[in-house]
């Protein structure tokens, strides 16, 4: 189904909380393992900016759907940054935009290199490698949706529930606008098909490995798949993904926590 | 600690101190960044009233002109690949402020194209952007740019932020004259009230990056030097470069009077490090020559093809 990018920026809007019952957090308090989890999570939330600038140095910034659907989707991630910081003040952690610095800082090398690389292969290959992007966008974008509804389910707090049901609502738009790319631009090329297919197979990692520890990965991910419930959804992601164009086969999230010994190989 | 120099006169003494104080800034610490985009501005369309064109429309010069005033505030996205490309990226309240200001320019561009779309005679020139050979060059200098952009200004550092954010003050501060210069010339009460509209928000743009520039040209004479440099080579406005160099020429004839480019290049060089730079002035006069060249070679690649044809 195409993508309606009109109906999407008209209706596009930062996630609101005004409603919701903060000081229930007072109350009810979250455990320490669900403060690290969602700070991991408000942290990959500010940092789509970076994820962004990937994007940006290939040729599709230059579309006009996919621009405007950049402008709105980055604003949106930047709202869920937003939202959990809040729930994450009303446990006494600040995550100020000087703590997101430091964070880039740290990336040191790696992140100077990104741009670079990417934008070699990205203004080399052309066209195909959009397919890339398009279709690693979709892999995060549904792994973000599971790790929302499954958190939101995990800890069934009147606050947060209902906080992280909202942007899983949301990010399931994103799903729809990147599957939809992905979708037509593999069906369109064989070359992009199997660029695709090898970036993802050799380098795609959970969300959010990029920028934070090891450590951090693992307790994540344990947290929210490290079930039988979770491993099914990490199957779900993965069929998703399966039935994209020359995907076949594929189970890169599945491989990717087993690989981290998050769930058993 | 024990500062080197103890025994210097008073007066160095209070310079060191100043120094270590604007080092310590946080640039422009008295805009809010939070508040900016929780009271961001998004979509225009309930409070255009369009049928006002059907009544007293506006000549296709003026069309012309929001036609590409849309464009260069639709370029969002290009800017922000330059700027993400480099140490700029790693500023989070920079990049956090970027990604509101390109929202509200996506719905000040939205507005812009109402206005055009309620003008069903009026059509976009086809021969837009800067000429086919011109168009082929920026193509492959588009491809290399943040090839090249990665590696020099991640060498350079922290420096490159004030760059970027003078870019920002400058940019903003031509195109809200051009907009205002709209505003005073119509007599369409309607326009009128949309352009003040716009330009209310377009304020907090210029705001930010005005006292971003302030702070950081002020704290360092190297990112001074740096930002002079840069600024030269910048093409004016924001965006043009991919225009067709004809309109872009119209733009500073029609909406950039001498007047209002001399008020704008005092601003520009009461910065520190930036006196004498002329900088508007100069590209106010150079847009002919360039618009000429750049139609030149773009009818000369369509003639040359023509002829193979």
């Amino acid at each position: 189904m195409a993508f309606d990018i009109d109906q999407y920026t008209e209706t596009s809007e930062g996630v609101g909380w005004d409603d919701l019952d903060f000081e229930a957090f007072k109350t009810h308090p979250l455990p320490e393992q669900t403060l690290r989890s969602l700070r991991y999570m408000c942290d990959v939330e500010y940092h789509t900016v970076c994820y962004l600038r990937d994007l940006l140095v290939t040729p599709s910034h230059k579309e006009r759907d996919i621009s405007a659907f950049m402008t709105m989707w980055n604003r949106e991630e930047f709202w869920h940054g937003e939202a959990l910081a809040a729930v994450l003040g009303m446990h006494g952690i600040t995550v100020d935009f000087d703590q997101l610095k430091a964070t880039r800082l740290k990336l040191g090398w790696r992140d100077k290199i990104a741009p670079l690389k990417q934008s070699i292969l990205g203004n080399v290959v052309g066209e195909d490698f959009v397919a890339v992007h398009m279709s690693w966008g979709a892999a995060n974008e549904w792994s973000a949706v599971a790790a929302y509804r499954r958190l939101a389910k995990l800890e069934d707090h009147p606050a947060l529930s209902p906080l992280l049901k909202r942007i899983a609502q949301q990010e399931t738009r994103h799903v729809a606008f990147y599957a939809s790319q992905a979708r037509e631009r593999l069906a369109k090329s064989k070359v992009a098909q199997k660029l695709t297919r090898l970036a993802l197979s050799k380098a795609w990692g959970p969300v959010g490995s990029s920028i934070s520890s090891d450590e951090d990965v693992k307790h994540v991910m344990g947290h929210l798949f490290g079930s039988e419930e979770g491993v099914k959804e990490i199957a779900r992601i993965d069929a998703n993904i399966a039935k994209l164009p020359g995907m076949e086969g594929l189970s890169i999230v599945g491989d990717s926590l087993r690989k981290r010994g998050v769930v058993a190989a | 600690m024990t500062q080197p120099g103890a025994a210097d006169a008073p007066d160095r003494q209070h310079d060191q101190a100043a120094q270590a104080d604007d080092a310590s800034l946080v640039p422009a610490a008295e805009f809010t960044v939070r508040e900016f985009a929780r009271t961001a501005a998004g979509s225009h369309r309930s409070t255009l009233d369009l049928e006002a064109y059907e009544r007293e429309p506006l000549d296709d010069a003026t069309l012309e002109l929001v036609d590409f005033l849309a464009r260069l505030e639709r370029s969002t996205m290009a800017q922000l690949r330059s700027v993400l490309v480099t140490p700029t990226h790693k500023d989070a309240r920079i990049t956090a402020f970027l990604v509101t200001w390109a929202y509200e320019k996506y719905w000040i561009a939205d507005a812009l194209e109402a206005v055009l779309h309620a003008h069903p005679g009026y059509e976009a020139a086809e021969s837009r952007g800067p000429g086919r050979l011109a168009a082929l060059s920026r193509s492959l200098a588009d491809r290399f740019e943040p090839i090249r952009e990665s590696v020099v200004a991640n060498l350079i550092g922290e420096d490159v932020v004030a760059v970027h954010t003078t870019t920002g003050v400058v940019d903003e501060w031509t195109t809200r004259a051009a907009f205002e210069a709209l505003r005073d010339a119509t007599s369409n009460d309607e326009f009128r009230t949309m352009l003040e509209r716009l330009l209310g928000v377009k304020e907090r743009h210029g705001a930010f990056f005005a006292a971003q520039t302030r702070d950081r040209l002020r704290r360092s004479p190297k990112a001074a030097k740096l930002t002079r440099k840069r600024l030269n080579r910048q093409h004016w406005p924001l965006g043009a470069i991919d225009e067709d160099p004809q309109l872009a020429a119209r733009f500073f004839e029609t909406l950039l009077p001498d007047a209002t480019i001399a008020a704008i290049d005092a601003r520009i060089e009461a910065y520190p490090g930036l006196a004498g730079l002329g900088l508007l002035r100069r590209a106010k006069s150079g847009q002919p020559a360039i618009a000429r060249a750049g139609e030149a070679l773009g009818r000369s690649a369509a003639d040359v093809r023509n002829r193979i044809r």
